[in-house]
């Protein structure tokens, strides 16, 4: 019975993709293009059991079993970055993540359009321009002749050299992360609120329902299936966007590598500084991008479980 | 009918857009080129009239990897002296551009993919992935050298020569100095001398602890009321090359981590970084630092901030690379001239001599006698590797040298008597802009520009005081025993092992522990590494090959 039914659910698909195949045609050249540019390449991953020789290639090089999984696990410097890019992704998360959603409620609830529109490219502003860029401007602002120090003297303080100090350095990647992000990723939460229909707002209005009320049961309904989508997508780049390369690597130096050297930074100095095994750096690549799957499928299971649609 | 002649069109346009796609995305080369500019096509025609004895009748195209060459290329029609070398070699240079932010990713790239050009520039000696390329036949060995005596002369110099691998070589250095004491000029401290007469300094340091004074002094004074701070340096990684020399010397590194140099103590062979003058030469930093002596930033300092403080009143002292000749284009030229037009900059800035240590001795910076180097790739010709080999002799002869650094007699100079005198005005920049591109290729002869009669430093005075250090630091220092085939032996543990001395030494600066502690720390994290194993593995190789 059960074979029965796939038969005619094959069958059917069959029909269906008959039916529309002038759009599975149209589909056809981004399908061809994932399975050449990014499905075909993913035979490197190989090299993680491989140690890689130049002159067979990826395909001809030598099988090593799990030696470099090995290494991996007596690798002191690399288990400090796996620990360091976890513990600054989440809070990167935790810090980050409500505030764009805080910015978007306030822009939408407190201010009149055109105040909204000033304030909210104002803060959308730092998001266009390079970490390159923004770390030399952060150095300067952090350095002991600058803004930062200046205040903090003209208050009575001691001038500190910030960027190198272990226990300020997180802070600050933290800090300027919210403040590079926070007008750009609020743009989504305020398009869902502009979603919701107006008419919800005069009605709770006319029956007496304060700002925070109309926040409370309006908005942030409205506001509940984005959240939970962007919470996912957040969750599953925690282990690469989470701790942004391009932030640490413009900002950190070696006394700060205990606490600022991710998976993403050790790998570039391994590979361009020393030059390590690309073998060994693909097995790296390999745990970073299971964790992440991992990560992934759980908070989906999570944001399912309360009640709201996941990613799949 | 109507319907379908557009489903017809729509198929038409998604194939064709599917195709150009592809084409777009796979457009890659299939020679060993790399990515190219179309700036080869710019190269002048080589010339079909050779003789037929000539041997490099057969016209060749060589695909250069080189720093920013596409646009050292797009000049080379107008490059009179380029046009004759390509003429003479019968060659034609095909630019496969790299640039001092992508050269090792690019380089290591194609190295994977099989895609080397023929000649490609990189500093990769002692890495790891240097040794594979010979090891793996990625790069080839340069063949006997009888016909090419100027470049045989190269590999003459102890640690060129210390390069070969069963007997062969497979790079060419790029050259900067004929011997380790020129490494002098690659640590090189300017102090400002007019500050320090200014805070009641009379006499130029000669010891540690007189340099200090004088920081301590500048700094205190504050003279132009700037809030000067003390040394800066250009780069984190010149670290090392200051603070070792107080007493332990060797330990003084190029900042590649794979450079590092090796003493015996106590009956063993050990890193020099790890020698028991380490400690005294940590707390000698470490004191300096506290007591304000050292730039608070030092650790983000980058080349353009340090020397804009420097010259503008905000660094007592600088610890730069790149010599006399960083010193006259960096400083004089593009910041003193503005900043203190009315100043005479040899007056107010000098150059520290090598402070006499603990020891008794006056240290400098040990490094290699050059820096990057030229590989060729495994797949190219015997032939191929002929004319290149040929083309290196040349640039390195008398002849091609005087012709790249002077351009032609009795047009571009005269000689009168042991000089040579410069005709016209013209700079010799406009006049053959390719002309440092061939010379650079091969190698760098800094050292030729520590002669009066040589224009690269502009600033007379300048040069004057160049040639005069380097005379008075090849009389009045030494340089400490030590063995470089150590440094370039190949062990198991060792060719994975680097010592990033700079970063240790910030650490140790910047830390709020006791040095002593602090350094523990981190020779815990060496040992972790495999320092022990290194140490062990290193002696047992050197006492099998009688170098103990």
């Amino acid at each position: 019975m059960a074979q029965m039914t796939n038969h005619v659910h094959k069958k059917s698909l069959w029909k269906t993709i008959l039916q529309y195949k002038y759009f599975y045609i149209m589909v056809l050249p981004i399908l061809i293009w994932y399975a050449i540019f990014s499905y075909a390449p993913m035979y490197g991953v190989t090299l993680a059991f491989k140690t890689f020789n130049y002159r067979e290639g990826i395909f001809g090089s030598p099988w090593i079993g799990l030696e470099h999984f090995q290494t991996i696990l007596t690798d002191m410097e690399l288990r400090r970055a796996f620990f360091n890019t976890i513990l600054i992704s989440i809070v990167k998360l935790v810090t980050h993540f409500p505030t764009p959603i805080i910015l978007a409620i306030v822009l939408y609830e407190f201010s009149r359009t055109v105040a909204r529109r000033v304030f909210q490219t104002i803060l959308t502003f730092p998001h266009f321009i390079s970490w390159v860029v923004l770390s030399g401007i952060i150095v300067n602002i952090m350095s002991r002749e600058g803004i930062f120090n200046q205040l903090i003297v003209m208050f009575g303080g001691e001038a500190s050299a910030l960027l190198v100090d272990e226990n300020a350095f997180r802070p600050i990647l933290y800090i300027t992360h919210i403040w590079r992000e926070i007008g750009w990723d609020s743009i989504i939460y305020l398009a869902a609120l502009s979603g919701i229909n107006p008419e919800l707002y005069e009605a709770a209005e006319m029956d007496g329902a304060n700002r925070f009320k109309r926040l409370l049961h309006i908005s942030w309904p409205g506001l509940k299936s984005t959240v939970a989508i962007l919470l996912i997508l957040n969750v599953g780049q925690l282990m690469s966007q989470g701790a942004s390369f391009d932030q640490i690597f413009n900002l950190y130096s070696s006394p700060v590598y205990s606490v600022a050297d991710t998976i993403d930074t050790y790998i570039y100095r391994t590979s361009f500084t020393t030059g390590g095994d690309f073998g060994y750096t693909t097995a790296v690549g390999i745990l970073k991008s299971i964790i992440s799957v991992v990560l992934l499928v759980t908070a989906n299971k999570i944001v399912k479980k309360l009640g709201e649609e996941g990613l799949y | 009918m109507q319907l379908k002649r557009s489903k017809l069109i729509t198929l038409v346009a998604c194939t064709t857009l599917l195709a150009s796609l592809l084409s777009a995305c796979g457009g890659g080369n299939s020679s060993n080129a790399g990515s190219t500019s179309g700036n080869a096509a710019k190269n002048s025609e080589v010339s079909s009239s050779v003789d037929s004895d000539n041997p490099y009748k057969e016209p060749m195209e060589i695909s250069i990897a080189f720093w920013d060459i596409d646009s050292e290329i797009s000049k080379i029609d107008q490059d009179p002296i380029a046009q004759e070398i390509l003429n003479k070699f019968n060659i034609k240079i095909k630019p496969v551009n790299t640039t001092w932010d992508d050269y090792a990713q690019k380089i290591q790239m194609w190295a994977s993919s099989g895609q080397l050009p023929d000649i490609f520039a990189i500093d990769a000696i002692g890495t790891q992935y240097q040794k594979k390329w010979v090891e793996q036949g990625v790069v080839k060995a340069i063949p006997d050298l009888t016909n090419y005596p100027n470049l045989a002369k190269f590999f003459e110099t102890p640690d060129i020569a210390g390069l070969s691998v069963d007997g062969k070589q497979y790079t060419v250095p790029r050259r900067m100095f004929p011997s380790v004491d020129w490494s002098a000029l690659d640590r090189m401290v300017l102090y400002r001398w007019d500050l320090a007469q200014k805070a009641g300094i009379t006499k130029e340091p000669e010891t540690w602890d007189e340099f200090k004074a004088m920081l301590d002094a500048i700094v205190k004074q504050d003279a132009e009321g700037k809030k000067i701070t003390g040394l800066t340096a250009g780069q984190v990684k010149m670290l090392g090359g200051f603070f070792w020399l107080y007493g332990n010397p060797l330990a003084t590194s190029d900042g590649s981590g794979n450079d590092f140099k090796w003493v015996k103590e106590d009956g063993k062979l050990i890193p020099a970084v790890f020698s028991k003058n380490a400690l005294p030469a940590l707390q000698n930093m470490r004191d300096m630092y506290d007591n304000n002596l050292i730039d608070p930033d030092i650790a983000l300092t980058k080349p353009d901030v340090a020397y804009d403080k420097f010259a503008s009143g905000k660094a007592a002292a600088l610890l730069a690379g790149g010599g006399y000749i960083n010193y006259d284009q960096q400083i004089y030229v593009k910041r003193w001239k503005e900043a203190y037009p009315d100043a005479e900059i040899t007056d107010s800035v000098k150059v520290l001599k090598p402070l006499i240590g603990p020891d008794g001795e006056r240290n400098h910076a040990i490094f290699k006698t050059f820096w990057s180097e030229s590989y060729f790739s495994g797949q190219i010709s015997d032939a191929k590797m002929e004319r290149i080999m040929a083309l290196y002799d040349y640039i390195l002869s008398p002849e091609g040298k005087e012709l790249l650094t002077y351009g032609k007699k009795d047009v571009d100079y005269k000689v009168e008597g042991d000089k040579k005198v410069m005709i016209g005005t013209t700079s010799l920049t406009e006049k053959y802009p390719t002309r440092m591109f061939f010379k650079n290729l091969v190698s760098y002869e800094t050292s030729d520009s520590y002669d009066m009669n040589n224009p690269t430093i502009s600033n007379e005075k300048i040069r004057k005081d160049a040639v005069e250090y380097i005379d008075w630091i090849l009389e009045n220092t030494k340089v400490p025993d030590y063995d470089i085939r150590l440094t370039y032996m190949s062990t198991a543990t060792k060719d994975k092992f680097t010592i990033l001395d700079h970063d240790d030494l910030l650490k140790v600066m910047l830390s709020k522990e006791p040095v002593d502690q602090a350094w523990e720390k981190i020779m815990k994290d060496y040992k972790a590494k495999g320092l022990d194993k290194m140490i062990d593995e290193v002696n047992a190789k050197a006492a099998e090959e009688g170098m103990n």
